[in-house]
């Protein structure tokens, strides 16, 4: 199947003090109807500000360029905002973390969908409001045709998710993006919303982009994981591969620094030592090179990793394993 | 037992008023809570369900509608009590941009509590400000800073070494790794181990992360609705829950490790 999304070579950067800071680099990715793509990475890494870039909303200061991100046949690079808008919540919809600053606390939650509906397609307010009923149900709100007369403010932090997915789902997109969606709520709703939502993407084929700093909730997403590191692409491949198969030193670590539920002492956590650099200061060679127990001398300083296979749709960029494969990785 | 913190069959009633009316929230109930020297507790369970109302009333910013709180085999009542109390008992809070004065250089705000508590000369306060910021991986010129020019978890550090300052016996710690990144979060953790081994501090580890109770703790409780419904070492909670709710709380928990094992438990 044709994909519905390819970015190609996106790279976003800002205006500093000394010249542009590049905070996402050289990023690709594609994503079918029905198919969902984690993107994984701490704070920093850019993940966010890929997501805002598909929906047109990166700051104004941004410069975003790249080769293509081609949505349906047309370049979302070169789009207008008239047009952005267009395509923003009706074709591209966004699910943020935080729903209570995604609703606006003074409409009902009815007049939210309705209002969302109407701006993008010639309904009546009868109309509009029977597909509310329908998506508030499909977004497992209980009781819509009751409740939706409600204000933000009146529900729970986990039913305001549910209408935030439901304002979302309302104008039937094609691509819906989580920006750590499930970060503030409690573990139960988290589980819940995360099965909404992989069941949403089966049953009306929609496509998911899942952005999330818990590698836990990537392997209950599952699809393909795009691991990021300081505005750069390091892992990408589906998510049982690269979390069973770790290939690049950044993921390793990671993983390694994150308890499970089968974590003991025993078997001591290990923390990735030093910290994230700075955006703008990752310079020519591997973003990781400072952190890295693996670095290849001479090569990690000088010039960025390209891709290298590790199984199948499985690829990491990283010197040491081009060189040596998992043998290097020690 | 020396150094052991109890609360004992506490009970924390809240007036509710909507509507006119105004009806009792029972937000703890009869809950019992002992935390040995040395001993690490996880308190978990969700949101509402009491265990940060429990840890605020432990260290006396609340006060409890029934029950007891005893430190050292001594019940705590008395305004004196309490402020001897929190020499031995500190707490670090979830929020660390919220926790330090953003005023106040962290230097200062470390030294604070040996000032209020008259426990150091002024003259070699500056001295224990740079060791503590060491022990917690900071560099001593940390102190001359201001909270906004610390990251997350850098702050999180602060608030750590500003609790660690009295060097207490016991740390009450409310979802202080839940807003770090893993790699961070790892490193924090790691701190704590070091403390208790180290110093034999005791923690009461409240959090909602299953994952990271069961690497830190050696005992759970697991709180609903504002009551104990599980208790017993970490090992015998998590691989054999007696209550649903542990269970569907367990469940629950998003886990890469269950990939490995190739089964969805």
């Amino acid at each position: 199947m044709a994909p519905v999304l390819a970015v190609e070579n996106l790279s976003v950067s800002f205006p500093g003090a000394r010249g542009q800071i590049t905070v996402v680099e050289d990023v690709s990715f594609t994503l079918e109807a029905g198919q969902s793509l984690v993107i994984a990475g701490e704070s920093g890494s850019g993940k966010s500000m890929v997501c805002q870039t598909l929906l047109g909303i990166a700051p104004g200061a941004a410069s975003v360029t790249g080769t293509r991100i081609d949505w349906k046949g047309r370049n979302l690079l070169t789009l207008n905002e008239p047009e952005w808008q267009a395509i923003r919540g009706a074709e591209i919809a966004m699910i943020f973390q935080d729903p209570t600053a995604a609703l606006n606390p003074l409409i009902t939650v009815e007049n939210q969908i309705i209002d969302a509906i109407r701006a993008h397609r010639r309904v009546s307010r009868a109309e509009a409001r029977a597909r509310a009923v329908e998506v508030l149900g499909l977004a497992g709100f209980p009781e819509p045709e009751h409740r939706m007369r409600s204000y933000p403010s009146e529900l729970s932090g986990g039913l305001r998710q549910r209408v935030a997915i439901a304002l979302a789902l309302s104008c039937s997109p094609s691509l819906i993006v989580a920006d750590e969606a499930t970060t503030n709520l409690d573990v139960s709703i988290q589980a819940q919303i995360v099965k909404l939502l992989r069941e949403l993407k089966d049953r009306l084929g929609l496509a998911l982009i899942f952005v999330t700093h818990d590698l836990g909730l990537a392997a209950e997403i599952g699809g393909d994981l795009l691991v990021m590191y300081a505005g750069c692409a390091v892992e990408r491949g589906p998510v049982k591969s690269v979390l069973t198969d770790p290939c690049h030193p950044y993921t390793r670590g990671l993983l390694r620094s994150a308890p499970t539920l089968r974590s003991s002492r025993a078997n001591p956590l290990r923390p990735i030592p030093g910290q994230m650099p700075k955006p703008g200061s990752v310079g020519a060679g591997s973003p990781f090179r400072s952190r890295c127990p693996v670095v290849v001398d001479g090569v990690c300083e000088a010039q960025r990793a390209g891709w290298t296979s590790a199984g199948p749709g499985h690829d990491v960029a990283c010197h040491r394993f081009a060189l040596e494969g998992r043998e290097g990785l020690r | 037992m020396s150094g052991a913190l109890v609360a004992d069959r506490i009970t924390k009633t809240f007036a509710v008023s909507r509507g006119g009316t105004t009806r009792e929230l029972r937000a703890v109930n009869d809950v019992s809570l002992a935390v040995a020297p040395g001993e690490i507790v996880g308190l978990v369970g969700e949101s509402g369900c009491g265990k940060t109302t429990l840890s605020r009333i432990m260290i006396g910013i609340e006060t409890a509608t029934a029950g007891a709180i005893t430190y050292d085999g001594r019940p705590v009542r008395t305004r004196a009590e309490w402020r001897a109390l929190r020499r031995s008992v500190q707490s670090v809070f979830q929020d660390p941009f919220t926790a330090l004065c953003p005023t106040m250089r962290i230097g200062d705000a470390l030294a604070e509590p040996l000032a209020i508590h008259g426990i150091c000369p002024p003259a070699e306060r500056k001295e224990r400000v740079s060791r503590m910021l060491e022990m917690v991986g900071l560099h001593p010129d940390m102190a001359r800073r201001l909270p906004n020019q610390l990251s997350g978890g850098q702050r999180q550090r602060v608030n750590l070494a500003r609790a660690l300052m009295l060097e207490p016996k016991v740390l009450i710690c409310d979802e202080i790794v839940s807003g770090l990144d893993v790699s961070v979060q790892a490193q924090v953790l790691a701190l704590l181990i070091a403390l208790q081994e180290g110093l034999g501090l005791s923690l009461v580890f409240i959090s909602h992360d299953l994952r990271v109770v069961r690497y830190l703790c050696t005992r759970v409780v697991v709180m609903y609705m504002g009551e104990v419904v599980e208790q017993g070492d970490v090992e015998a909670v998590f691989d054999h829950p007696q209550h649903a709710y542990t269970r569907s709380l367990l469940a629950a928990i998003p886990d890469h490790s269950r990939l490995s094992a190739g089964a969805t438990t």
